[in-house]
């Protein structure tokens, strides 16, 4: 009996455990502001330690820990084309030229400035003195493989053709299959490479720091086969860190302070960890238990920590808007009526998606080449040209609405909206379908979410209505965003073409791109005519990221383009 | 008994077989594309991607090609979420903290399960039986996404006894992802040896038993907790599932390297190699669990024999 | 023996004449099954509670978005993640709108200048949750009770003719199901709802394709066991068709557990769209079910606990009724329980 006892007990105290458990959540308001408070003190020390830690010296251990927040689908410069991987190529590697904190492409690998040939289309860049991280020098012939490689129809870059061919003099016939001997770039010695292009090009020394321009060791790249960057031994860098412990599948990797570096003495971190963490709830309880460094802050969870004195804020030159589909199917769609899609683009309010929606410091875009992202030598940002193309108008929305719905011949619409399956995406598409349809009479918008890759394949096949979609450049320069509509162009994808709109991107690429002042123009103006008059895409905003960083964290740069941060300046002060 | 496993050995590999079938079909209707940067892709290199991973063959060929590779144990390459990796070596290297959390998570939820229907059976129809009725359910009721990040939040994060999440200090990372998946085995376990128990103190031995005079706990655990816990074994099958789904969500919550985790992010990147290949492992998995719960039940339990004879 | 009678006290027997007439009589009054069924759970309180809390939560789904004054859709950017506030009880602490900014207490109705009230407070759309939460449990049920419906369909159906024939039919149907139970299911629903337009049907679908084997594994079992009992072998003597058979004589045999089972279907299909929600295949945006509302909420938990708490509220009482009322059935129907 006494035994029977016990085991009552036990049986009570189990089920309890387990009942309060599973409650525990349901009166939380009370406790979780309770035991904020005094997380939020120790905070403030921190806080006080930052103004010291800014001036003051590097702490002795030189420890970063990160979040990702998807895994490396491949390290292989030629096949990367995530995010993921470009950021980490951008610390573990580097090429002739490297973003600088002030996010100017500066020689890196290069010893100095190319020279130029006076029509422009000659580069003559002179090699630094560097090795990988197997002491092996870093030479002209390991741009040179590289390229040639990135173009390789057999090695199926997507960068490699998209970013090379009609710049670099001969890349589109060698993507095609022609002998890779006929690509204008030529190692004339161990420290000379000459790059020979097919027009000229003004922004060619920011594409220098992209992760497909950087180069890879033949000897090396020769040996591994099949293996080569599977995982991170399978991996040469020349860049400031190493990659480690990364072994191919796995959600954790290291980055180590490569010793090889030639700028090595600038590099102050010595170890940086960093773990693959998808939710964004995880990142933040991560970080409040001081495991984590950095923690982005997505639309949920901006608001609640919009005053927090660790936020910090980065506009990014990634633009998102509405594609407007005139051809589905081979039939045309509503979209095809220009009054229609004027009518649409001005019917939602993007104020109060900025501020309550993503609530991160987002900006209502009525434009397509976001701002602080290029400017004239003199400094003046392109959208000073322009200004706003369109804007939130309800009434003036509904005068083209009902122009449109005249020529069509209807009095309802019904239309899809193809979106992404995040979130945020979902929340946003909901608010959008709301506005529209609340300001439009007569229009129903029907909510389509799928994933990545579905809608990839429905963006190709042209099978969709309206789809919510971004962009981010490639290279610091309008064009990344304006060539993006030309007719026929692989981004398109929505049966729009303007003559007046493909001739003026043509000027900009062609005959003006020696003159700065009226390739700026062409540019604007070809912006002017694809938003302003023929509404073919409908702005909404212009993204910006938040998140949460420690006080003692110093120096992460953020980039514009190619990979999204550089860790080479950055330090830690005051951890301790 | 070796007869038996033999044919149900055969079976197995028959149903596998099939399954690959199913799912290689299922796939080619699938939407998407794994060439995740078509828009990028020239069609010439798009051509060679796709000769590449054998794409472009006649789909009898590459039915063929795949079930040949299977009989090899080779589950092809991904495509887009691992470039180039084997998908066979993605699920090995994967398969480790799946296990571990998932064989736990089993266990805690069993143990705890009989216990707490145990109590419930013993006094039926009382408060006692109410209340871990209702703590059963509340076990089930409560999405795991929603359990895991309470734990995380209170356990780990606010009290501090266990990691928040990752995988780095061995056992005790897996605690946390261990109790949250625990939820569903015990709240199955515990409604089963309920009903099972009642049904046992019912029957005509225990009622000679207690003629006997024999104690309560004796009762208890002597007859009615033995012959209530053989068909536990048969639910030991949906258990597995149910942990399986459940590691899906667990997995992503506590950044995991496990199955679960990538999983769902093959299905987002329609990465058809390894949606195929994990489903085919899964499958493997729930196959095994179904034989191994077949013969445990023809040992445990003499009335039933495996000579092949239908119920 | 019959001596003894002598010794009995007198007066304490009465002697009682055989009357041929009763002996046939049946002193209970007659009850049917069913009847007897519904007798033995009116006396599980559990089960008769919950019947009435299912009752009320039924009501709700279908009176709640009409009694709100506000449409499940229809946002107020202004009002957006507003706690609940409901007249009265506001002044017992609780629905009071008062709620956590920037880990402050604040009466958020007032800074926000807001007249109206929110029972159930809005989200961060400034979406009414009174409205969404009765429109998400409408629509969580509807797609709990036709995939029940479809499951128990098909099961019964296969599972009948599988167990009643038996042999090889029996044989073959018995092997597709083993095929369709070795692939996850969980796998096959999401394959499923890749392959169809996302919604509320392909979901009810992909959950009916492998769901109903649990029930025709059931329904299998129990037509082999009454099969050759009998009764059955009565009726086939006396030249009862197949059919007649299955409909007269093992279907109310079999009904009890098929009930049964239904009922601990329904909750575990609620229980897969929430997951699927998660997964982010669920329900298509504006449309909101107990998942998709439990799923936007639970990363607010630190901040706007009402978003997740009364979704996750409305589908445990949900749960927990079905479960009760299952057992209470389940207790009821055995006929090994009589008393």
């Amino acid at each position: 009996m006494k035994n029977s006892k016990l085991f009552w007990l036990l049986g009570l105290v189990l089920v309890l455990s387990i009942f309060l458990a599973a409650c525990g959540g349901g009166d939380d308001s009370d406790t979780s502001t309770e035991s904020e408070t005094p997380e939020e003190e120790t905070d403030t020390p921190a806080e006080g330690e930052e103004s010291e830690g800014a001036s003051g010296e590097p702490d002795a251990e030189q420890v970063l820990n990160l979040v990702e927040g998807a895994e490396i689908p491949s390290m292989d410069s030629a096949i990367a084309e995530d995010a993921v991987a470009f950021n980490i190529l951008n610390n573990v590697n580097e090429g002739l030229f490297r973003l600088n904190e002030e996010n100017v492409a500066i020689p890196a690998l290069a010893e100095s400035e190319p020279e130029i040939s006076e029509d422009g289309l000659t580069y003559t860049f002179k090699l630094r003195d560097a090795n990988w991280s197997d002491g092996t020098p870093v030479t002209a012939q390991d741009f040179e493989f590289a390229w040639k490689r990135a173009l390789d129809p057999e090695v199926g870059s997507p960068y490699g053709p998209y970013m090379m061919a009609g710049t670099i003099k001969g890349a589109t016939e060698v993507s095609e299959g022609a002998d890779p001997s006929e690509l204008g770039v030529v190692a004339e010695d161990e420290k000379t490479l000459v790059v020979t292009l097919e027009r000229p090009t003004p922004y060619f020394m920011s594409l220098m720091a992209f992760g497909t321009f950087y180069p890879q060791n033949e000897a090396f790249v020769t040996e591994k086969g099949d293996d080569y960057a599977l995982n991170s031994d399978n991996l040469l860098y020349n860049g400031p860190f190493m990659l480690t412990n990364w072994d191919g599948t796995g959600l954790t990797w290291t980055m180590e302070k490569n010793p090889e570096y030639w700028d090595a003495e600038t590099v102050q971190l010595e170890t940086i960890n960093v773990d693959v963490v998808k939710e964004t709830s995880t990142a933040l309880n991560l970080y409040q238990s001081g495991e984590k460094d950095r923690a982005g802050l997505s639309g949920e969870f901006a608001m609640q920590y919009a005053d927090d004195p660790e936020v910090v804020r980065e506009l990014e030159p990634t633009l998102f808007y509405l594609k407007f589909n005139q051809e589905r199917n081979g039939e045309e769609t509503p979209l095809a009526n220009v009054n229609i899609r004027k009518a649409i683009s001005m019917s939602f309010n993007k104020q109060d998606l900025v501020d309550v929606v993503l609530a991160n410091g987002s900006l209502p875009a009525n434009y397509l080449v976001p701002t602080e992202f290029t400017f004239t030598e003199d400094g003046a940002d392109f959208r000073e040209v322009n200004g706003d193309l369109t804007g939130f108008d309800v009434e003036q929305a509904q005068e083209f609405w009902a122009t449109g719905l005249e020529e069509i011949g209807e009095t309802e619409v019904t239309l899809e909206l193809l979106g992404g399956d995040s979130e945020l995406a979902g929340k946003m598409d909901a608010y959008l379908k709301e506005q529209m349809e609340t300001n439009l009479e007569g229009l129903t918008v029907n909510l389509k979410a799928v994933p990545f890759g579905v809608r990839l394949e429905l963006d190709e096949a042209q099978d969709y209505d309206m789809q919510n979609s971004g962009w981010g450049p490639d290279y610091q320069d309008p064009m990344t965003f304006i060539d993006l509509f030309v007719t026929g162009a692989s981004h398109n994808l929505m049966s729009y073409s303007s003559e007046e709109f493909d001739s003026l991107v043509e000027q900009a690429k062609g005959e003006l791109a020696q003159d700065a002042t009226a390739r700026w123009e062409a540019m604007a103006e070809a912006e002017r005519i694809l938003i302003e008059e023929d509404a073919a895409i409908a702005p909404i905003y212009q993204r910006a990221t938040m998140a949460l960083q420690k006080p003692y964290v110093q120096n992460i740069i953020s980039h514009p383009f190619g990979g999204d941060y550089s860790y080479k300046w950055a330090f830690i002060s005051g951890k301790e | 008994m070796a007869r038996y496993i033999g044919k149900r050995i055969i079976y197995m590999v028959i149903t596998l077989a099939l399954i690959a079938t199913f799912t290689f079909f299922l796939m080619k209707i699938l939407p998407g594309s794994p060439i995740a940067s078509a828009d990028k892709l020239s069609p010439e290199q798009r051509a060679v991607v796709e000769a590449r991973y054998g794409l472009d063959d006649p789909l009898p060929v590459q039915y063929f090609n795949y079930m040949f590779g299977l009989v090899q144990g080779d589950l092809g390459i991904s495509i887009n979420q691992f470039k180039g990796a084997d998908v066979t070596d993605v699920i090995l290297s994967r398969m480790g903290p799946s296990a571990q959390i998932g064989f736990q998570g089993m266990l805690l939820g069993t143990v705890l399960g009989i216990l707490l229907g145990m109590i419930a059976a013993l006094r039926q129809n009382t408060w006692v039986d109410y209340s871990s009725t209702i703590v059963a359910i509340i076990g089930i009721s409560i999405p795991s996404f929603v359990f895991a990040s309470m734990l995380q939040y209170f356990l780990g994060l606010k009290l501090g006894w266990f990691p928040v999440a990752l995988w780095k200090d061995g056992f005790m990372s897996s605690v946390l992802p261990s109790i949250a998946l625990a939820m569903f085995p015990l709240a199955t376990a515990a409604r089963f040896i309920r009903t099972e128990m009642i049904e046992v103190l019912s029957s005509d031995y225990i009622t000679l038993a207690k003629a006997k005079g024999a104690s309560g706990s004796e009762i208890a655990f002597k007859h009615a907790f033995r012959n209530a816990l053989i068909p536990l074994i048969t639910v030991l099958g949906p258990m597995a599932v149910g942990i399986l789904t459940g590691s899906l969500v667990v997995e992503q919550i506590f950044a995991i390297p496990g199955i679960g985790e990538q999983f769902v992010k093959s299905i987002m990147v329609s990465d058809f190699s390894i949606i195929m290949g994990t489903t085919i492992f899964f499958s493997v998995f729930l196959i095994l669990v179904i034989l191994i719960v077949d013969i445990m039940y023809g040992i445990i339990d003499p009335r039933i024999r495996l000579s092949g004879g239908k119920s | 023996m019959t001596q003894n009678y002598d010794k009995l006290p007198q007066g304490s027997f009465d002697r009682i004449p055989r009357d041929t007439q009763q002996a046939e009589r049946i002193s209970k009054p007659s009850v049917s099954f069913w009847q007897d069924a519904w007798r033995r759970l009116r006396k599980n309180k559990g089960a008769i509670f919950s019947l009435i809390l299912f009752g009320l939560i039924v009501l709700m789904a279908l009176l709640g978005p009409i009694i709100s004054p506000y449409s499940p859709n229809a946002q107020t950017i202004t009002h957006a993640n507003l706690p609940p506030k409901i007249p009265v009880i506001e002044n017992l602490g609780i629905f009071d709108g008062v709620g956590t900014l920037g880990g402050k207490e604040v009466d958020l109705y007032e800074m926000k200048n807001v007249d109206q009230n929110y029972w159930f407070g809005t989200d961060g759309l400034g979406r009414d949750m009174f409205s969404r939460v009765w429109k998400g449990t409408q629509v969580s049920l509807f797609i709990a009770f036709a995939a029940a419906a479809i499951d128990m369909l098909i099961g019964v159906i296969y599972g009948g003719i599988s167990g009643y024939f038996g042999g090889r039919v029996d044989d073959i149907m018995q092997r597709i199901v083993e095929i369709l139970t070795g692939i996850p299911n969980l796998v096959v629903v999401i394959l499923f709802i890749m392959i169809m337009d996302p919604g509320i049907l392909a979901i009810i679908i992909a959950l009916t394709i492998t769901g109903w084997t649990g029930m025709s594994r059931v329904v299998r079992g129990q037509v082999l066991k009454y099969k050759t009992q009998e009764f059955v072998l009565a009726a086939r003597t006396l030249g009862a068709s197949d059919g007649r058979i299955i409909r007269k004589h093992l279907m109310p045999n079999v009904l009890a557990v098929i009930i049964i089972n239904t009922m601990f279907t329904i909750p575990s299909a609620i229980f897969f769209e929430a997951f699927l929600s998660f997964i982010g295949l669920g329900l298509q945006a504006p449309d909101a079910s107990l998942g998709t509302l439990i799923n936007d909420g639970y990363k607010l938990i630190q901040y706007q606990p009402h978003i997740l708490a009364i979704p996750a509220f409305v589908l445990s009482l949900i749960m927990i009724a079905f479960n009760l009322i299952g057992d209470g059935l389940r207790d009821a129907l055995d006929p090994k329980m009589k008393d």
